[in-house]
């Protein structure tokens, strides 16, 4: 049961030619530090899509998004927004994208409007159509009730939830966030995915970085894996999880299976190997789909009731695993 | 081109506003900012009333110990009772024990001990003298008038006592010496003798009176308030870094300056949108202490201050001064990586420049090196600038060399903090 998006129709006009977002060989080396922060990143962000910057922490997506809002200077590498040079249109680039910071950045002792207000009139709005956006953004954070309360009152959920709609008030065509949803209540959490769904189908561009693998797989239609500063991968969700799908099968019976089950398995054609852990059953296969009715066949052969069963099933998680063989692997 | 200029002051206004509203709601350091000031003025201009200037009112205690009832034991203590920096206590038959006890026991700062008969050993001392006895054969050693003196008691003041006491026995000496030279004229010659004349009212010399030399013959010497109020004043301006700069680096870590930094806006817009509510405290902190040194200290039995006859004078000094010691704050907060970084830099610079520039110790009372070195600190030119207005009757152009030097540090302080905002250094 979600609202309509109270957006405005500004969004539906993304520049004609090129990605919304497009980095070249980009890196960033901090004074004092042997190994760079990004690493030669090369992106190329779709107009109208939601793109995820996925990776653990300390992978590089905080001085990515820095980079991208103007707050610091690639070493190396040239960035393109909107078809603005980074280096060169940073004024114009100021008004098409709207940041979302990581951590809430409002200011404590100001009320909910106040900040609004504020920020509103930074990003150079005024009279009343500073109100009806701040009055839309107070409805696309549901928090219309708590607009006169001041921030320092809030829980964390209510806090983050501010901190992205003042990232819409000026009406951006790109929105870049920085996890949004780190340490944030599930319906806050669910709140802002379904805001971010509506302001996709507005035609906003979003680049939302997290290291929440499945709120990445959930939300993005285009994804890039960063690890260690370097884009590990990226293209179409659909794309990146075929790369990585899964060659098991997973079975669960109703009863302890007879001990000769695995002996007898590993008859069957195609199939690799055979675990056997009380009832249930994990099997090995270079093809699992054109195993699967020779199988069934046995099983039903021996009257063994099945309680589930899956194969060919594949994750983000299994494919950053796959590419970077890291154990500090994103949630 | 008049539309951006309009759009960016609008931005500069909601900063201003902004900062005023955050600034607001923190009732407890507006209490402090304001109340700091006016209390240390308050205390300071009483507790110094009479360390500075001329005016009558140092009253340490004194005992004089007259156990001569006699000229010497009068006049004494006709000196002392005359002193207006002097509250006497007289006694005639304490011992020399006792006064020593007296004075230990914190009783008194001073005493003055004359023996008995001390006039009359005086006057055959000169009996001795006048009919000319060899010093060697004289019968009678000179009196012995004695102090005593409490080691707190500051040096120069213990010497102006001990001359004045001298001072009242030359004049006894005199009068003694005249009467005895009269006497024995009335002897040898009768009641028709030729009196003496009046030496000691015909004063030689005109009683020696200091001047001091004013801009506009305003002969004022400063006093306790007049140091104190701009002084405290300016210390507690500059004291203003201390949030100030620890409100930017709050800002940093809560992340509404980044967010600023990803907008069009400005550096000069968020500085000054900060800047210009701190500068208002700065009136005001000014402008109350001025008012409290006016009209509360004279209630309280302080020295009403003396604003002079330059308002304008005054108010580019508090606006210097107060852009100073902003943009000290701004570029303290841009160099800054933490709260406690700022506070304790600040803090400590503050009171390094507030004690080399003559706020916590007067610079008049300072070694000359330490007075050259002084020179060195806005709080100096400050204070400098405010006792032209005050002290030596000084106007606008009196006060411009030291308005321009704290208009020219603040502008140096204000352009590193905005190539460090920006990034550029």
């Amino acid at each position: 049961m979600s609202k309509p998006c109270p957006l405005s129709q500004q969004y539906q006009a993304p520049k004609e030619g090129g990605p919304a977002i497009e980095l070249v060989g980009v890196g960033k080396l901090f004074a004092g530090r042997d190994v760079p922060a990004l690493d030669g990143v090369d992106l190329s962000v779709p107009h109208g899509t939601i793109y995820g910057i996925l990776g653990p922490n300390g992978a590089g997506k905080t001085t990515l998004m820095s980079i991208l809002g103007g707050l610091l200077k690639p070493t190396y590498g040239t960035a393109r927004i909107d078809g603005h040079d980074i280096a060169k249109g940073r004024a114009a680039i100021r008004r098409v994208i709207g940041m979302v910071p990581q951590e809430p950045a409002v200011y404590p002792t100001l009320t909910v409007r106040e900040n609004l207000d504020y920020f509103g009139r930074m990003q150079g709005l005024s009279g009343p159509h500073l109100q009806n956006r701040i009055r839309a953004c107070l409805d696309l954070a549901e928090m219309g009730d708590y607009a006169d309360r001041r921030v320092d009152q809030l829980s964390g959920g209510y806090r983050r939830r501010l901190n992205m709609v003042i990232g819409l008030i000026h009406e951006p065509r790109i929105l870049i966030l920085d996890e949004p949803t780190v340490a944030i209540d599930p319906h806050s959490r669910s709140l802002i995915h379904q805001r971010l769904r509506e302001l996709h189908a507005s035609g906003i561009t979003i680049l939302i970085s997290t290291h929440y693998m499945e709120e990445a797989e959930q939300l993005c239609q285009h994804i890039a894996i960063i690890h260690h500063g370097k884009v590990m991968v990226q293209g179409r969700v659909p794309d990146l999880l075929a790369m990585q799908r899964d060659k098991s099968i997973q079975m669960q019976f109703e009863n302890d299976p007879p001990p000769d089950l695995a002996a007898r398995l590993r008859t069957l054609p195609g199939l690799a190997e055979v675990h056997v852990m009380g009832r249930c059953v994990r099997i090995a296969a270079e093809h699992p789909d054109t195993l699967m009715p020779t199988l069934l066949t046995e099983l039903q052969a021996r009257g063994l009731g099945l309680r589930s069963l899956s194969f060919g099933n594949s994750s983000l998680a299994q494919v950053f695993l796959a590419l970077t063989g890291s154990t500090g692997a994103p949630k | 081109m008049m539309a951006t200029l309009m759009a960016t002051l609008a931005k500069f206004g909601a900063s201003i506003a902004k900062e005023a509203r955050i600034l607001g709601r923190d009732r407890q350091a507006l209490i402090l900012f304001f109340s700091m000031p006016v209390v240390f003025v308050l205390i300071l201009s009483l507790s110094l009333r009479d360390a500075f200037g001329d005016r009558p009112g140092a009253t340490f205690p004194v005992l004089v110990v007259a156990q001569d009832r006699g000229e010497v034991g009068q006049s004494i203590t006709q000196t002392f009772r005359a002193n207006p920096h002097v509250r006497l206590a007289l006694s005639h038959d304490a011992s020399e024990a006792q006064a020593r006890q007296w004075l230990m026991d914190g009783h008194y700062r001073f005493v003055v001990l004359i023996p008995a008969g001390a006039t009359d050993q005086a006057k055959r001392r000169l009996g001795e003298v006048l009919a000319g006895v060899p010093p060697e054969l004289r019968l009678e050693a000179p009196v012995a008038i004695r102090v005593l003196a409490d080691p707190a008691l500051r040096a120069d003041y213990r010497k102006v006592l001990e001359s004045s006491i001298d001072l009242v026995l030359h004049g006894v000496e005199m009068r003694l010496g005249r009467a005895q030279v009269e006497e024995t004229l009335r002897v040898t010659q009768g009641d028709h003798f030729m009196p003496l004349p009046d030496l000691e009212s015909a004063r030689l010399f005109r009683e020696v009176q200091g001047e001091t030399v004013t801009r506009q013959g305003r002969g004022q010497t400063p006093s306790s308030v007049q140091q104190n109020a701009p002084a405290w004043t300016l210390l507690a301006m500059f004291f203003l870094t201390v949030p100030l700069s620890v409100s930017f680096i709050k800002e940093r870590e809560q992340g509404s300056l980044f967010r600023l930094q990803t907008m069009n806006v400005p550096a000069w817009v968020v500085l000054g949108g900060k800047a210009v509510p701190f500068f208002a405290i700065n009136q005001i902190q000014m402008v109350s202490v001025l008012a409290v040194s006016v009209y509360v200290l004279p209630l309280l039995g302080g020295d009403r201050l003396d604003l002079g006859n330059a308002p304008l004078a005054l108010a580019l000094m508090g606006a210097s001064a107060s852009l100073a010691a902003i943009g000290f704050g701004i570029a303290v907060a841009m160099y800054a990586r933490t709260t406690e970084q700022a506070a304790g830099f600040s803090s400590a610079m503050v009171m390094i420049m507030g004690a080399l520039g003559g706020i916590l110790v007067p610079k008049a009372v300072m070694p000359p090196l330490m007075q050259d070195l002084a020179n060195l600190s806005p709080l100096s030119w400050g204070l400098d600038g405010f006792l032209d207005v005050f002290v030596r009757g000084g106007g606008i152009a009196d006060v411009l060399p030291e308005a321009m030097a704290l208009l020219a540090f603040s502008a140096f302080c204000h352009g590193v903090g905005i190539l460090r905002y920006q990034g550029r250094i």
